[in-house]
C-alpha cells in the first residue's frame, strides 16, 4: 500500500519557484565537482635549479604533463618566484584587496606564483573583497562590454540591424555564431556591416573552428578570435584536439595577420568533459589562465562560460567563478567575464551572478549578453538577454554604475536598424550574393527576433556563402561595394576596421576601439585605483548619459 | 645584410607578388620585409609612443610600404589599395613587442616576436602547421620538418625552436602519431 506523506503547502509553493528547475549537487571530489578544496589539490612548492623549475606544485619535473611544463617554462616569473612563493598568503590576499597597494605590486607578486599558491592566496578572500579587488586589479580603467548576435535561421538581414542597435546601445565587441556552418561567412559580414553602421570601431568576431576563425579574420571579416579554448588537464587539453604549444602557435598566427585574439577557459569544463584528475574547479582554471599567460595571449575569457551549469551546482561555485576573473585580471590580462550562458531559472540568481562582475566593472563584463531574444541565441542563450536590456539600464541608474551599455530612444534604434539592413542589401546586390528585397529590410526594421522575418531560400544563401570565400572576397571589396551604392560613412568604418591591423595597437593588452578608431587599452588607459576618487568614475557627461531613461517622468510633463 | 638575408627579401617580395600583391613593390620601400628578430630597437617609450597610430604614425608602412595616411577611402575606391596595405609588418610587430616589454608584458612580447617571424608564412602553410601542431597529428619527424621548413624558408628561428620543443614534450607525453 502506498503511503503518500502528507505536504506542507509552504514547501509545494517553494518547489514551484523557478529556483527549484536548477540543479544542484552536494560536493563530490573524486570526480572534480567541488570548486575550490578538493583533497586532490597539490601543496605549493617551488623548487628552481639551473635556471629552471625542477619541482611545481609538489610534483618533479620528470612527472610534469604537458601543461605543467608549459607553466614551469613559460609562465613562472623565477627571478621573483623565489621571494613571492615564501610570502604569507593572507598577507598577500590582503595586499590584494588593500586600495593603498598599488595594483603593479601585486601583479608583480602574482608573476611569481605557482597554481597552488594562488589557489591558497584567492581562498583568503570573500565575494565583496574580490569585488574589492578586481575595481582595483582589472588591467584596464575603462568598463565595458561585449555581446552575441546570432538567430536560429542565421538570417544575414536581421544579423545586420542587431549588430546595429547592439552598437548603438554601446557594445564595444560584437560575438556571432552560426547555427549551419557554412553559413558563417555571410554571418560574419552582416556583423561587420551591422556594427560598423551602428558605431565605427566596434569589434566582431565569429566564434566558428579554430582554423575557419583564422581564415575569415585573415580575410578581413572579422576583427577578432575568443573561441580559442584551453583546459586545465592533459587529458581534456588533447580531447579538445590541442596543446599548449598547437594554442600558443595559433595566437603567434593571429598576430602575425594582426589579429586581436584571447583565449578562452572555465571552471567546470573538465568535469563536464569527464577528467578532472580529482582537482578543484578552481584549481584546474588557474592552470589554464597560467598557459594563456605563458602563451603570451593578452586576455582571456573565463567565468565558467558555456560550463556554468556544474559550477553554479556546487557550493561556493558562483564565487569560484569571480575568483577565476580576478585572477585573470591579476596576472596581467584582459578579462572577458562570462555571464554568457543561461544559467539559472531563477532571475534573483542570475542577477545576483551578474552583479559580481557588473559592480566592480571588467574589460568585457559580459562575453557577450545576448542582443537578441532568447529563442535567438545561438550559443544556448545568454544569462542576460535583450529582453531583459530595460532591466539592466535601470540597474546602472539605480546603482550609478557603469555597465557598458546606454538608453536608448525606440527611433533612434529604428533608424539605424533599417541603414543597416540597407548597407547590406547594397553590398549583397554589389557583390552578387542572392538578394535582400525591401521587404526583408522593412521586416528586420521593426523585427524583434526571427520568427518575424520572411524565409529566405537557404540554399541559395549556403551556396553563394561559400563562393564568396572561394573567389577570395576581402574586406576591401566590403568598403567598395559600400562606397559605390552610397554608404560611403559605413564603408569609412569597414576601411577603418581593416586599418587597425597596420598598426597593430588594438594587439595590446584589453584593447578596444572608439568611434574615431583611436584605441584604448592598458597601456594608454590604465587602471590607476588606489581608493575613493581614483580609478574609474562616470564622468558627469556619462552619467547624464546613463541616468536619462526614456521612461523617466520629467517634472514638466507631470505638471502643477 | 648578409647575403641570406637578401635572398630571404627576394623571395618574401615574390611571394607577395604572387599572392597578388602590388606590382610596383621594391625592396627600397619594403621595410617589413627586413625585419627579423635581430631587427634594430626603436627605443619607443609606451607612455609616449603609444598608440603608435596617433603618436608614431611616421614608423608605419603597410606590407607594400604605403603611409598610414595613404591607405584611404578615396585610395580604395581608385583601386590603388592591395590586400596587402591592410596587413601587418613584422616591424610593426617588432615596434608592439618593444611597447609591451616596456610595459613589463613579457610574455606579450615573445608572442609578438613569434608573430613577427609568422608574417612570412604563407596563409595556407600557417594553417596547415597548425593542424600539424595538434596531438598525435604528426610524427616526430614531420613536427622536426616544419621546424626546418620554419628557419630555412622563413627564417622563423623563435617558432622554430619552439616547435623542435613541441616535438620533444609530445614524444615524452605520448602525443606524437603512431603509424
Amino acid at each position: 500500500m502506498a503511503v503518500t506523506r502528507k505536504r506542507s503547502k509552504r514547501f509545494e509553493v517553494l518547489a514551484a519557484r523557478p529556483v527549484n528547475q536548477d540543479g544542484f549537487v552536494a560536493e563530490w571530489p573524486e570526480e572534480g565537482l567541488i570548486a575550490l578544496h578538493s583533497p586532490n589539490d597539490p601543496r605549493p612548492s617551488l623548487k628552481v635549479a639551473g635556471g629552471r623549475v625542477v619541482e611545481l606544485d609538489g610534483k618533479p619535473r620528470e612527472e610534469f604533463d604537458m601543461i605543467d611544463q608549459f607553466i614551469a617554462d613559460y609562465a613562472i616569473d623565477l627571478s621573483v618566484a623565489e621571494k613571492a612563493m615564501t610570502m604569507d598568503s593572507q598577507e598577500i590576499a590582503r595586499m590584494w584587496v588593500d586600495p593603498c597597494v598599488p595594483r603593479e605590486k601585486v601583479v608583480e607578486i602574482f608573476r611569481g606564483l605557482t597554481p597552488a599558491k594562488i589557489l591558497e592566496v584567492v581562498d583568503h578572500l570573500n565575494v565583496v573583497e574580490m569585488m574589492m579587488a578586481m575595481y582595483k586589479m582589472r588591467t584596464r580603467k575603462t568598463p565595458g562590454n561585449q555581446c552575441h548576435v546570432t538567430n536560429v535561421r542565421d538570417n544575414p538581414v536581421l544579423l545586420a540591424a542587431d549588430a546595429a542597435e547592439a552598437a548603438l546601445r554601446g557594445f564595444i565587441e560584437e560575438e556571432t555564431t552560426v547555427g549551419v556552418t557554412r553559413y558563417a561567412p555571410f554571418n560574419a559580414l552582416a556583423l561587420l556591416v551591422g556594427s560598423q553602421t551602428g558605431r565605427g570601431g566596434v569589434l566582431t568576431q565569429a566564434a566558428l573552428e579554430e582554423a575557419t576563425e583564422l581564415l575569415l579574420g585573415m580575410r578581413g571579416f572579422t576583427a577578432y578570435a575568443e573561441t580559442v579554448s584551453v583546459y586545465g588537464t592533459e587529458r581534456v587539453f588533447v580531447d579538445g584536439d590541442d596543446t599548449p604549444w598547437s594554442k600558443a602557435f595559433l595566437a603567434s598566427a593571429y598576430a602575425s595577420r594582426g589579429i586581436k585574439m584571447r583565449f578562452t577557459s572555465g571552471t567546470g569544463s573538465e568535469v563536464q568533459m569527464g577528467y578532472a584528475e580529482g582537482k578543484s574547479m578552481l584549481y584546474l582554471e588557474i592552470r589554464c589562465i597560467m598557459v594563456t599567460r605563458g602563451a603570451g595571449v593578452q586576455g582571456l575569457q573565463n567565468g565558467s562560460i558555456s560550463c556554468i551549469g556544474v559550477p553554479g551546482a556546487v557550493p561556493s561555485g558562483i564565487r569560484a567563478v569571480l575568483a577565476e576573473n580576478l585572477i585573470t585580471v591579476t596576472l596581467d590580462l584582459e578579462v572577458a567575464s562570462g555571464n554568457d550562458q543561461t544559467f539559472s531559472h531563477s532571475d534573483i540568481r542570475r542577477t545576483a551572478r551578474m552583479l559580481m562582475q557588473m559592480l566592480p566593472g571588467t574589460d568585457l563584463i559580459f562575453s557577450g549578453y545576448s542582443a537578441v531574444p532568447n529563442y535567438d541565441n545561438m550559443f544556448a542563450g545568454s544569462n542576460f538577454d535583450i529582453e531583459d536590456m530595460d532591466d539592466y539600464v535601470i540597474l546602472q541608474r539605480d546603482l550609478m554604475v557603469d555597465g557598458g551599455v546606454r538608453p536608448v530612444s525606440e527611433s533612434e534604434v529604428i533608424a539605424v536598424r533599417n541603414k543597416a539592413a540597407r548597407a547590406l542589401q547594397a553590398v549583397f546586390a554589389e557583390l552578387g550574393l542572392p538578394a535582400i528585397t525591401d521587404e526583408e529590410v522593412e521586416a528586420a526594421t521593426y523585427a524583434h527576433g526571427s520568427e518575424d522575418m520572411p524565409e529566405r531560400r537557404v540554399t541559395d544563401d549556403l551556396k553563394a556563402a561559400q563562393d564568396l570565400l572561394k573567389r577570395g572576397v576581402t574586406g576591401l571589396d566590403i568598403v567598395k561595394a559600400l562606397g559605390k551604392r552610397g554608404f560611403e560613412d559605413v564603408a569609412r568604418n569597414v576601411l577603418g576596421m581593416l586599418k587597425l591591423r597596420i598598426s597593430g595597437d588594438y594587439l595590446q593588452t584589453s584593447a578596444w576601439v572608439d568611434g574615431e578608431f583611436n584605441v584604448w587599452s592598458a597601456i594608454n588607459d590604465p587602471n590607476d585605483y588606489r581608493g575613493p576618487g581614483t580609478g574609474y568614475r562616470l564622468s558627469p557627461e556619462r552619467w547624464q548619459v546613463l541616468k536619462n531613461i526614456p521612461q523617466a517622468k520629467r517634472p514638466e510633463e507631470i505638471g502643477e | 645584410m648578409n647575403e641570406q638575408v637578401i635572398e630571404q627579401i627576394v623571395r618574401d617580395v615574390l611571394r607577395q607578388i604572387r599572392a597578388g600583391g602590388s606590382k610596383t613593390t621594391t625592396l627600397a620601400d619594403k621595410p617589413g620585409s627586413e625585419a627579423s628578430p635581430q631587427a634594430e630597437k626603436k627605443d619607443l617609450d609606451p607612455q609616449r609612443d603609444y598608440p603608435l597610430a596617433q603618436k608614431r604614425p611616421e614608423l608605419l608602412r603597410t606590407a607594400t610600404g604605403k603611409k598610414l595616411e595613404e591607405v584611404t577611402f578615396e585610395a580604395v575606391m581608385a583601386g590603388q589599395v592591395d590586400p596587402l596595405d591592410v596587413r601587418i609588418t613584422s616591424e610593426t610587430l617588432l615596434m608592439q613587442a618593444e611597447i609591451a616589454e616596456g610595459v613589463g608584458r613579457t610574455q606579450l612580447a615573445n608572442n609578438l616576436r613569434r608573430a613577427a617571424e609568422l608574417v612570412r608564412v604563407p596563409d595556407e602553410r600557417i594553417l596547415e602547421m597548425y593542424n600539424a601542431l595538434r596531438p598525435n597529428r604528426s610524427t616526430k619527424a614531420e613536427l622536426l620538418a616544419i621546424a626546418d621548413e620554419l628557419e630555412k624558408e622563413y627564417e622563423a628561428k623563435i617558432n622554430a625552436a619552439f616547435v623542435r620543443e613541441a616535438a620533444e614534450v609530445y614524444e615524452r607525453r605520448g602525443l606524437l602519431r603512431t603509424g
